[in-house]
């Protein structure tokens, strides 16, 4: 019996859920959709999915769009900050009379409770390397702690924030989505389930959550009590859409009103040559870099002739052109353009008849095998890639093997220093260069990400950037530094930056691309007709 | 009758059993860090270090697998590490949708696949047989990937009939009703026609042609009712088939079921959540057998006699 | 996707004279047309795949960047796919590993399920029970979830596609080659030898064996069809073969990406699994009718 009242119960329950969601056209409502499920809306518990804490939640400050792959700090939930001297304290005055979701007022122990949480080492929180820059965190992350010595209300309007040491970023890493302030009543009593549904999610931001079907779709409301005002849209539907030609169906049925380009690559010549669509394009810069690992300890490429040769054996125009319809631009730094630093770098040529003669000089003259990397979990994009790298460089002498080994396989070997050359991107997390050169070319970046570009001076030149205050000298290093990495040691093959396009439909306004391209933004000042 | 269904249900645990030893020890012997791999490249080393430290992943493989069946028993199959929620609550929301596409296959396997199979059974060798046997043939021939894409093509993307995917309402279970339900029509048909012809070669079909009854009276009342025994004795084991059978399906249009949750948790290296969702089907596929057992029985009188003197 | 619902009632086993019986299966099959258009097409497949470097003027591997998706033409049959590869060259190699992967588990699966099924039945008592409810398990599980939690847990190559559709396949030839064993033991033949001193593996082998090699036959043919099924599958899910190789599950799924642009590059290669698929079914079906006509329908 109870069976048969548990199956009738669940196509019950299938039908309920069948009927609730049909995407009627509500006023206002802006329609978008993502790949994947962002599997919760609590920043500090992902490392990729950031739609809805950009959405449901503010941060001290914000990092605005101010014109294509440009951007600037500006005040959030911190209405004035000021930073003592020696880059050391930091102290935020709230905004007064910011509420929560929930009607609760943001106050400074809020904050301090925020990033205490995610220092506590029973969170299980992934977004940890944001604040470790605080003085105490380590020792709250070990567990010897209970509290973060460098965190304290002042007052209910006051906080202040004590660094270990004097970090350049620190004000860009605040503005990260992973630094999303909490409601401290709230999220305890939530606990583990924090940001998982409407009922256990609670923030200050323009839109409310208002209901959640996981792998299906997420639906939020405008927060009418906005401390920046009510947001044009009544209602923001996130679907979640894996499939991209469903999707492109799904965009030209009007049945969503944005279509990211990112989850449907090869329809980009489509829309680009549709008389109908080619004007609903927006597009900007994405601040992230394709690039190609080398690993030094890795014969030939331990010398430098031969990852010179390497280098300029890609030909990187036509990838960009053939592979990705030219909607990008080469990178010959470390950075992207649009981050901060930025600075072109000098260009890397094409020329593999140069390649050859410096694998002859390099003891190559018959050319040399070489093994890329291809993860068979990734995405097809990298083994495009490789596929077309492989054939590129044939011409220059290379004669290279694509090895494909799982995921687990890989990141043993790059722990072991082992691993092969594999090609990847890296998207900033947060506008500075720190995030790259340390990710790749600091002591420990470069043996965890497998480079093993042992150059103290590059070690030490990006240990002493992370402190410096005066901004443009500390721009002067980063590109030094890129000249020694990239130009003389060849120890980087940056390939090119990409563009990120939208097809909006006519009636959405104000559709402006994020400035660091990601495809997670906030709908704040979007519109719909 | 109730000995024999209660002795096929005891004959299963160990089954069940073993299946979650043999599961468990395939699933915790991969290789390489699961935090590592879970977290992708923006985590760094000292997050993941922290993570796995948290994880109890250090503990031996029996005090884990056996902590792992005590919590099974008592319905709990641990947290899915990418998507931080109890596995068993993710497999309950998502079974509807999977139970909902499995039910509409399964009508439309038996809407076309029986009537077919006894067309073609009465006009056996007929054109309408070969075609009918051509077409069941076609569907279980025929990759469902590709068939789905196939039908979205012509349906969705070109005369823009049906939409492309998704789960909002009747007319997107359409295409993946058809997709699923085609490959186990061809099944359905053909075993339908081979167990019609065999009841007609019996006696008392003889007879009842002898005495001049009329052929379809001689098929509706006499032929039908014993030829569909075995048809409707294997139509559970089709529905928990097309069940673990969704999972292409379900990827490929979008539908938020147990088989998509199954394709995430690989491609997100999702381990406890692919162990619950394996042992999930797995069940489900146990309790086909076994309703289609016990239907049987239930149903052939041969059988039941059987029992009687067994008992 | 079985396509005999219930694969222990495909032959009765009998003892069997051998050179009339050959004879008399050849001519049925023969006759058989259906079952000889099958052979047909799968005997030019496997040319096609044996010598297609001399077949096709193209190079399978090639990247032309200026040629992506060209239309169908008398230089590239079915027209090329996003790097200017020819289609019809990369089908003609993905045959390649269909055949393979069609042929090789199958075959390991026939042989682990021969051993356990005759050692299972003959032996009976501790074997049997242990062999049988290990053959449960794996038949309980869901066949593509097994296979890709194998590959899930092993990596995704070739080599580990043949040990999870072996694994996934063995369960259900041990339980027929059982059946069979368990009706063989019983016959008149058997027990002469038996009496006669003969030992257990002899028995088993050079008596029982021979009996079931007709039903292995079949089981063989039928078994075909699925690998190469389950392993469109699995590649085209992203857990079977890696590119560059040309997988016709994986041709398929990448050729869906440029569905709209160019459609015959993902729907070539599903035109090959199926024809491929139905062609061994039919030399599957010829074969079971022609080794037990009693069988037919």
């Amino acid at each position: 019996m109870t069976s048969k009242t548990t199956v009738k119960l669940l196509l019950a329950s299938g039908l309920a859920s069948l009927m609730l969601m049909s995407p009627a056209l509500a006023e206002n409502m802006l329609r978008v959709s993502y790949s994947e499920d962002p599997k919760t809306a609590d920043g500090q518990m992902t490392t990729d999915a950031y739609t809805l804490p950009l959405n449901i939640f503010d941060r001290l400050v914000e990092s605005e769009t101010t014109g294509p792959g440009e951007s600037a700090l500006v005040p959030g939930l911190a209405e004035t900050w000021d930073v003592s001297e020696d880059g050391l304290t930091y102290t935020f005055h709230l905004r007064q009379g910011v509420k929560f979701h929930d009607g609760a007022v943001l106050t400074a122990d809020d904050v301090v409770y925020t990033f205490d949480r995610m220092l506590n080492p029973a969170t299980k929180a992934l977004n940890t390397d944001i604040l470790t820059f605080i003085a105490g965190a380590e020792d709250r992350l070990d567990g010897t702690a209970d509290s973060v010595s460098g965190l304290k209300a002042l007052d209910d309007h006051t906080v202040q924030i004590t660094l270990a040491q004097p970090y350049a970023a620190f004000l860009a890493l605040l503005a990260a989505p992973g630094a999303s302030i909490y409601n401290r009543a709230f999220t305890e009593a939530a606990g583990d389930q924090f940001g998982l549904t409407p009922e256990t999610t609670n923030g200050t931001g323009p839109f409310i959550l208002r209901d959640y079907t996981l792998n299906d779709s997420q639906m939020l409301e405008a927060n009418e009590d906005y401390w920046r005002g009510r947001p044009k849209l009544d209602r923001l539907l996130v679907r979640v859409v894996s499939d991209s030609e469903t999707l492109r169906m799904l965009f030209e049925s009007d049945e969503i009103d944005v279509l990211d380009l990112d989850y449907a690559p090869t329809q980009t010549p489509y829309f680009y040559g549709s008389d109908q669509w080619k004007d609903q394009i927006r597009s900007g810069p994405r601040v992230g870099i394709y690039y190609y690992n080398i690993n030094q300890l890795k014969k030939p490429f331990d010398d430098v002739r031969v990852r010179k040769a390497f280098q300029i054996a890609i030909d990187r125009q036509t990838i960009l052109d053939k592979n990705f319809y030219g909607k990008g631009k080469l990178e010959d730094g470390v950075i992207p353009r649009g981050l901060t630093c930025y600075a072109p770098a000098e260009p890397i040529e094409y020329n593999p008849a140069k390649a050859r003669e410096l694998l002859a000089e390099a003891g190559y003259p018959d050319g040399v095998e070489i093994n890329l990397q291809q993860v068979s979990s990734w995405s097809t994009k990298w083994s495009d890639m490789n596929q077309i790298i492989q054939a590129q460089v044939a011409e220059a002498g290379f004669k290279a093997n694509i090895v494909t080994t799982d995921e687990a396989a890989f990141l043993d070997a790059r722990k072991a220093g082992e691993a092969e050359a594999y090609t990847q991107v890296w998207s900033a997390d947060f506008n500075d260069p720190d995030n790259f050169f340390y990710t790749f070319f600091s002591e420990s970046g470069s043996k965890t990400r497998g480079y093993n570009n042992d150059d103290p001076e590059v070690f030490a030149g990006i240990e002493k950037a992370r402190g410096m205050v005066d901004q443009e000298e500390r721009c002067k290093l980063y590109q030094d530094l890129t000249a020694r990495i990239v130009g003389e040691d060849a120890a980087w093959v940056p390939l090119f930056s990409l563009d990120h396009s939208y097809v909006v439909q006519p009636r959405v306004k104000n559709f402006v691309v994020p400035w660091n391209g990601w495809s997670d933004m906030n709908y704040f000042n979007v519109e719909v007709e | 009758m109730l000995m024999f269904a209660l002795r096929r249900i005891l004959v299963s645990i160990p089954v069940l059993i073993g299946i979650t030893l043999i599961l468990f020890i395939m699933l915790n012997v991969v290789p390489g860090d699961p935090v590592a791999l879970m977290m992708k490249e923006h985590a760094s080393p000292e997050v993941i270090e922290r993570v796995r430290a948290q994880m109890h992943l250090d503990d031996p493989l029996v005090v884990r697998y056996l902590s792992f069946l005590w919590n099974a028993l008592q319905g709990d199959l641990g947290n899915s590490i990418k998507l931080n929620r109890p596995v068993t609550d993710l497999l309950l929301k998502a079974f509807p949708n999977t139970l909902m596409l499995a039910v509409c296959a399964a009508l439309v396997s038996w809407v076309i696949g029986i009537p077919a199979g006894i067309l073609s059974a009465v006009r056996r060798d007929s054109l309408l047989d070969r075609f009918f046997m051509g077409f069941s043939l076609l569907g279980v021939s025929m990759p469902v990937f590709w068939s789905a894409l196939l039908l979205q093509y012509v349906f969705a993307m070109q005369l823009k009939l049906l939409p492309v995917s998704g789960f909002y309402g009747w007319e997107y279970m359409v295409l993946p009703a058809i997709v699923l339900g085609w490959s186990s029509a061809g099944v359905s048909a053909r075993l339908t026609r081979s167990s019609l012809l065999e009841v007609m070669r019996h006696d008392y079909i003889r007879t009842a042609r002898a005495k001049g009854l009329r052929e379809t009276g001689v098929i509706t009342r006499h032929a039908l009712k014993n030829a569909l025994i075995p048809v409707v004795t294997i139509m559970a084991i089709q529905v928990s088939g097309l069940l673990s059978g969704a999972v292409i399906t379900e990827a490929i249009f979008s539908i938020p079921g147990v088989g998509r949750i199954t394709v995430n948790a690989i491609s997100s290296r999702d381990m406890p959540l692919l162990q619950g969702a394996v042992l999930f089907a797995t069940v489900l596929v146990i309790l086909g057998n076994l309703v289609a057992d016990i239907l049987y029985s239930v149903l052939d009188p041969r059988i039941r006699s059987q029992m009687k003197k067994d008992a | 996707m079985t396509l005999s619902a219930d694969p222990a009632a495909i032959l009765e086993p009998e003892t069997i004279e051998e050179a009339s019986f050959l004879r008399d299966t050849m001519r049925a099959f023969r006759r058989n047309r259906m079952a000889m258009v099958g052979l047909a097409f799968v005997v030019l497949l496997v040319l096609g795949a044996v010598f297609a470097p001399w077949i096709s003027p193209h190079d399978p591997y090639r990247v032309e960047l200026d040629e992506q998706l060209l239309p169908m033409s008398a230089t590239y049959w079915l027209g090329t796919d996003n790097f200017g590869r020819d289609v019809l060259t990369r089908i003609l190699y993905g045959a390649r590993i269909s055949l393979v992967v069609g042929i090789v588990p199958s075959l390991v699966s026939l042989l682990i399920g021969t051993v356990l099924g005759i050692l299972s039945g003959y032996m009976g008592g501790k074997t049997d029970f242990v062999v049988m409810r290990l053959a449960d398990m794996m038949i309980a599980f869901p066949s593509l979830l097994l296979a890709m939690v194998v590959m899930y847990t092993l990596g995704a190559n070739l080599l580990n596609i043949f040990l999870a559709l072996a694994l996934v396949g063995w369960a259900s030839v041990a339980r027929v080659v059982r059946s069979q064993t368990l009706a063989l033991r019983e016959k008149e033949f058997i027990e002469a030898a038996r009496a006669n001193g003969t030992s257990r593996a002899v028995i088993m082998f050079s008596h029982i064996f021979p009996n079931v090699v007709p039903t292995l036959i079949v089981l063989f043919s039928l078994s075909i069809p699925e690998a190469i099924m389950w392993e469109s599958s699995l590649s085209f899910l992203g857990v079977g073969v890696q590119p560059p190789e040309a997988s016709w599950g994986l041709l398929v799924a990448k050729g869906k990406e440029y569905m709209f642009q160019a459609p015959a590059v993902a729907i070539a290669p599903g035109v090959a699994i199926l024809l491929t698929v139905m062609a061994f079914n039919f030399i599957g079906d010829g074969l079971r009718d022609a080794l037990d006509p009693s069988m037919k329908d």
